[in-house]
């Protein structure tokens, strides 16, 4: 596991709650969307401080990731409030812990832009999700307008150092890892999407 | 929690939420003002009109984006980074670039006060741009067979 990524996501630990703040209040009606197509045994990755847990559908079994240790300590606290059975473990999803065909669903936010190989990342969850499992992603791409895909190309390094990348092709990933993707929606231009992938057969 | 309770949380939920957005919606706007003005002015400040135009817009351009940037950071916790950095950086980037070229052409150059408000103005203007486009983006993008 990357002790520098791990040790770059702790730091962020500390004050994630704050930075995020302002993001929370733009996209709580598009995550609650989402994440309310949960069924079944579910995986979260890359739960960071346990935000997104309140958009989840009650009385479900959910096994939620990250890589931080910072994040899962702070994540742990607010798994308490949830309606279910959620469980927060440290993990890196690029080499996932799990046997093949585990889950009915997995969900990300905000996840394959900080993930260091992210086709790697999702050819992981393919294999732990069942046949027909549904992949729900809420992430920030690049743009397909020229000016702003420009200034994201042109950020990524320094946001990379803090954060995350800006400039990563989600859904042409997704799709590369054998996904079929069944939708998606612009939350925010067209560079926060939601959307619903599925693992065929 | 009876089924009428639920309506009701869930209906002040939502005003609540409304009332959220209206109040960011605004921010949006004065970081725009915020971030158009401040580049103005440091283009303005960095840029001689004896200077060659292609530099100057190039010079405009790196000072746009750090000025943004300086800006975006304590903004972004608050509007949501999102919101701050897309229509800020085009502010930053292609407004510096403008200054720098209005700075070197224009002569007698503009008063600090015509900076500072057409500033305001261009930066009011590229996040109206910005969420115009958002409004015509947003929603279903595509859809496939599963």
């Amino acid at each position: 596991m990357g002790t520098t990524l791990q040790a770059k996501w702790d730091r962020a630990s500390r004050t994630y709650d704050w930075i995020t703040w302002g993001e929370e209040r733009r996209f709580a009606a598009a995550k609650e969307r989402l994440f309310a197509k949960m069924t079944g045994r579910c995986l979260m990755v890359a739960a960071g401080t346990g935000n997104d847990f309140r958009y989840f559908p009650p009385g479900l079994a959910v096994t939620a990731i990250d890589i931080s240790p910072g994040m899962v300590e702070r994540a742990s606290r607010k798994a308490g409030h949830y309606d279910g059975q959620l469980d927060v473990q440290v993990m890196d999803v690029q080499a996932l812990q799990f046997g093949d065909a585990t889950f009915d669903a997995a969900v990300t936010s905000c996840t394959l832009c900080s993930v260091p190989d992210p086709i790697r990342g999702l050819r992981e969850l393919y294999r732990c999700l069942k046949p027909g499992g549904r992949l729900l992603l809420f992430e920030h791409v690049r743009s397909r307008f020229g000016p702003i895909a420009l200034l994201q190309d042109l950020m990524t390094p320094i946001t990379r150092q803090i954060g995350p990348d800006m400039n990563r092709d989600t859904v042409a990933n997704v799709l590369r890892a054998g996904f079929e993707v069944c939708w998606e929606e612009n939350v925010y231009v067209d560079v926060v999407k939601a959307i619903e992938a599925r693992r065929p057969g | 929690m009876t089924s009428t309770d639920a309506y009701t949380s869930r209906l002040v939920l939502s005003h609540t939420r409304e009332r959220t957005h209206a109040l960011l919606v605004l921010g949006d706007y004065g970081a725009g003002a915020i971030v158009g003005a401040a580049t103005a002015a440091g283009v303005r400040a960095a840029v001689s009109p004896t200077l060659d135009m292609v530099l100057a817009m190039l010079l405009g351009m790196a000072v746009g984006m750090v000025i943004h940037l300086l800006i975006a950071l304590p903004l972004s916790p608050v509007l949501g980074t999102f919101h701050v950095m897309v229509p800020g950086s085009l502010i930053g980037m292609y407004g510096g670039m403008l200054f720098a070229m209005r700075d070197t052409m224009q002569h007698p150059p503009p008063t600090w006060n015509d900076t500072l408000l057409v500033g305001a103005l261009f930066g009011l203007a590229v996040t109206a741009g910005v969420q115009l486009y958002d409004r015509a983006l947003r929603g279903p993008a595509a859809s496939g067979d599963c």
